[in-house]
């Protein structure tokens, strides 16, 4: 520690204070959850169900198909994470450790594309899959996104930083450079590798337009998308989508106590370098 | 002329035995390296180069729901300028982001700031800063769309057990800005706190005890050590946060679907979410749509030019930076 602080009692008071203010919603959605639709609809509100129900929650299985977009999620993000971290670390190694000639051009264009927005592509993107008939396809999901320039530039930046003398020693040995990529770069570079994973797996929990705008039908969809569909045209059962919420955040915040290390230092370290 | 036929023939033939000849090590990974960048290079050629072109070419056309597009000329931009719905998007867009960036980078920073403090819990506490990032956005949008309903939710609930009269969030321009706000920083500020937070750890302790001998207390030593020192984290943070705000689509379309055609769409229309309506969900006028997210990618490229040139006057990147 840099500076020593004292550990006063506004210390904790503030600390519970913000904790509670973030938590408050995920609180209100679990509590709105075990709630019936009519529990919802008192003034003043009730704030413990009484008595908790999972009506809420088979009404959900009810309205949309949740394990299939349960299952979509978790294909959709591991098909990306394989297919990124395969498109994204062939390219840093041709461009941090092969050093193609072009490589100070190509990185150049790499940092310019960083700064357009993908949001922009939709329109375009949207005639391509269509044009290949991929639309309402998982496919759809993954393909447009994998070709990461993000990921190349992180990459790029772990990669550059592997000890010379392993890759030249593998060399003289006769390694190939699919060999030396998927024995030392990538084993050596790990966290790097790691950070792109997880990233690419948030950022695929975040999407929303792209999938609406490609997907139609609810079972092609990932949770994100799919959750939109419970809000009602007139009335919306609140019960209903507080449940779905909780169904679906579950699962996430699960993942995330396991590897809690790994996630903060991945997104620390995708900041500066 | 059988001659020059004969020759570039022989040419092209020394070409294709050349490029399956041993050559010099330098060319040999020369060519792997190339193998290596091509599905990258494919795949941005499709999505992203030839996109860009399409999407250009598209904003001249005229791509309604059927037939083939027709050329218009400046027809779309025309339409751009004159379309008040466009003007009321992109202020909208730079509304929420003039409120929500302050707000993230001031947040972030003073968690991360409470973030320096040694205290027991400090493992949870850190997730549970962490939880708004790392939970599905749709999930937390609906709970605000709850939390902020007229009639049942509990912030007007509070607002009347107070005595306050109930407040039509969804129904207003400032209800919207404000719930709109709020959900930005709310689902935005975990990243940046843990960035700045990183980065108050890499400044040097002597420096604030140097500072600290000198007689400066805890407020002069944030100005005058902590935020000189943080600003290439806060630089990061401000470009990074302002360019998502003003993309900004989840928040505005789960919290005011498009089946809900009230005035409340105008409130929460971002430019975004305005090239998703007239180009996929109401009309589909496609090139105009395209016009539309072209005018978006100049609002980002001009917001992010100017805060590279104010970076350049502020930012402190070290004695030899």
């Amino acid at each position: 520690m840099e500076m020593q602080y004292r550990v006063s009692w506004w210390t904790y008071a503030t600390v519970f204070i913000v904790g509670l203010v973030i938590v408050i919603p995920f609180a209100w959605m679990v509590a709105t959850g075990l709630m019936t639709t009519s529990q919802t609809l008192l003034v003043p509100p009730n704030v413990i169900p009484s008595p908790p129900t999972l009506e809420g929650a088979q009404e959900v299985l009810n309205r949309i198909p949740f394990g299939a977009l349960l299952l979509n999620t978790v294909i959709v993000s591991l098909a990306r994470a394989v297919f990124t971290i395969i498109i994204c670390s062939m390219a840093a190694y041709a461009l941090a450790v092969i050093k193609v000639p072009g490589s100070g051009i190509i990185l150049i264009v790499i940092l310019a594309l960083l700064m357009v927005p993908g949001d922009i592509f939709i329109i375009p993107n949207f005639a391509i899959i269509s044009a290949m008939r991929l639309t309402d396809t998982l496919t759809a999901l993954v393909l447009p996104s994998i070709f990461d320039v993000f990921g190349v530039f992180l990459l790029y930046q772990f990669f550059r930083g592997v000890p010379r003398e392993l890759i030249e020693a593998s060399r003289m040995d006769g390694a190939s450079h699919v060999r030396i990529l998927a024995t030392i770069v990538v084993p050596v570079a790990r966290s790097g590798v790691l950070s792109l994973a997880i990233l690419t797996v948030l950022f695929e929990w975040k999407e929303l337009l792209w999938p609406i705008v490609v997907n139609r039908s609810a079972d092609k969809f990932t949770l994100g998308p799919g959750l939109a569909l419970l809000r009602g045209e007139y009335i919306t059962d609140w019960n209903v989508v507080m449940a779905a919420g909780v169904m679906s955040a579950l699962p996430m915040i699960i993942i995330f106590v396991v590897l809690q290390k790994q996630f903060i230092a991945g997104i620390a370290r995708s900041g500066l370098k | 002329m059988t001659d020059t036929t004969a020759n570039s023939f022989g040419s092209l033939l020394k070409g294709v035995r050349g490029a399956f000849a041993p050559r010099t090590l330098a060319q040999r990974e020369a060519i792997v390296g190339y193998l290596f960048l091509l599905p990258f290079f494919g795949g941005l050629a499709v999505f992203r180069f030839y996109g860009f072109g399409y999407n250009v070419w598209l904003s001249f056309m005229n791509a309604g729901a059927f037939g083939a597009p027709r050329f218009t000329g400046f027809d779309n931009y025309e339409k751009l300028i004159s379309d008040s719905q466009v003007w009321l998007a992109l202020g909208n867009t730079l509304k929420f982001a003039a409120i929500a960036v302050p707000g993230v980078v001031v947040v972030s920073m003073l968690m991360a700031l409470l973030m320096q403090h040694r205290f027991r819990g400090e493992t949870v506490f850190r997730a549970i800063v962490f939880l708004p990032a790392v939970c599905l956005p749709t999930a937390l949008i609906l709970v605000f769309a709850w939390m902020f309903q007229t009639q049942y939710g509990i912030v007007n609930a509070a607002l009347q057990a107070m005595g306050t009269s109930p407040i039509s969030w969804l129904g207003s321009a400032a209800g919207v800005t404000t719930v709109v706000s709020l959900l930005v920083i709310y689902l935005s500020f975990s990243v940046p706190t843990i960035i700045l937070y990183a980065g108050m750890q890499d400044i040097s302790r002597d420096l604030y005890e140097a500072a600290t001998l000198d007689g400066a207390g805890p407020v002069q030593r944030f100005f005058s050590i902590t935020l000189p020192l943080l600003t290439p984290s806060l630089f990061f943070v401000i470009i990074t946060t302002a360019i998502g705000a003003l993309k900004l689509f989840d928040v505005v379309y789960v919290l005011l679907p498009p089946i809900d055609q009230s005035v409340s769409l105008n409130y929460g229309f971002t430019l975004v979410y305005y090239y998703f309506y007239i180009g996929f969900f109401a009309i589909g006028q496609r090139g105009y749509a395209a016009a539309v997210s072209l005018f978006l990618l100049v609002v980002i490229l001009v917001v992010s030019l100017g805060l590279l040139r104010v970076q350049r006057r502020f930012v402190h990147y070290g004695e030899d930076g």
